[in-house]
């Protein structure tokens, strides 16, 4: 499976590779074409000397693991910093909603607050099904009930069981470890002191939005 | 006022803030990280992590303020005083 990226990789197998994968996550090429071509022409040089497309805005440390959070796109691992700047940190990439993308080029201070993030396509989570996302260093659990959407902490208070990977009946998802039951509407719980922390949601233009609070961490 | 400027050769903020600095005719000390090696390189990547608290490109220092990102707003503000 190692045919993606090679010596004939071009600017343009790197956009189509990526577009829809970004559009899933809520983002876009920036619409500065040029600054794109730019990037991508840096990640090229970059692939050549080391085999991947590292971030050409972030230093390498050597550590293999710790290197893989910069190989672009990089979004999933500072979704709620990114969303509360409307782009990735190179500015490759923009928010779906941002219609030009020229005045975020350069450095936006991150706003501290509540910020709307970008998890996934509606289409992508189905009627009665609950998914786990990891927003920052959040882990949060996205239910889908009716035409709604409800976010929990994906963490079961008992012990710590995966709630995204729960069983839903209507607006209560079950613990897949030991059957715990939580109301995804309010977080609330049959036993006591137990209750978990939701987060609220909105659906925009196809995409579920989940608000947090954001620190940034760059 | 003792200007910094850490950069890779890969970024492209990196090439506009020099660009920028050049523009403007300040001297200013320039340390192109990614294409240092050996202990210049760590010692260099150490700064900017102590400097600015992450490894992300470019940093300017402009006396004891820490810039990171482009900021031609930030910049300007203290470059003129």
């Amino acid at each position: 499976m190692r045919h993606m990226f090679n010596e004939g990789t071009s600017i343009d197998d790197l956009k189509e590779f990526m577009a829809p994968f970004v559009a899933r996550l809520g983002y876009k090429f920036n619409t500065e074409t040029e600054f794109v071509d730019e990037v991508l022409e840096s990640e090229l040089e970059i692939l050549a000397q080391t085999g991947d497309i590292y971030c050409p805005c972030r230093i390498r440390s050597e550590d293999p693991k710790e290197d893989l959070k910069i190989v672009c796109p990089c979004i999933p691992f500072y979704r709620d910093e990114f969303a509360a700047i409307k782009k990735c940190w190179c500015g490759l990439f923009i928010l779906n909603e941002v219609e030009d993308g020229e005045e975020l080029l350069g450095v936006i201070e991150t706003p501290e607050g509540s910020v709307d993030v970008p998890v996934f396509l509606a289409n992508d989570l189905p009627e009665g099904q609950i998914r786990h996302v990891k927003v920052g260093k959040k882990d949060i659990a996205i239910a889908h009930v009716g035409d709604e959407f409800f976010a929990l902490s994906n963490v079961c208070r008992h012990a710590f069981g995966p709630l995204g990977e729960g069983f839903m009946e209507e607006h209560v998802v079950i613990c897949p470890w030991h059957g715990w039951r939580y109301d995804v509407r309010d977080g609330t719980t049959d036993h006591p002191n137990a209750d978990v922390k939701t987060y609220p949601v909105a659906v925009r233009d196809g995409e579920v939005f989940v608000s947090v609070e954001v620190k940034p961490s760059y | 006022m003792q200007v910094r400027l850490f950069a890779l050769s890969t970024c492209p903020y990196c090439r506009m803030t020099k660009k920028y600095l050049d523009q403007l005719g300040i001297e200013y000390e320039f340390t192109e990280v990614d294409t240092l090696e050996g202990d210049e390189r760590t010692t260099a990547i150490d700064e900017v992590q102590r400097l600015s608290g992450g490894k992300s490109f470019p940093v300017v220092v402009l006396d004891d303020e820490v810039i990171v990102g482009f900021n031609k707003k930030r910049m300007k503000e203290l470059l003129e005083g």
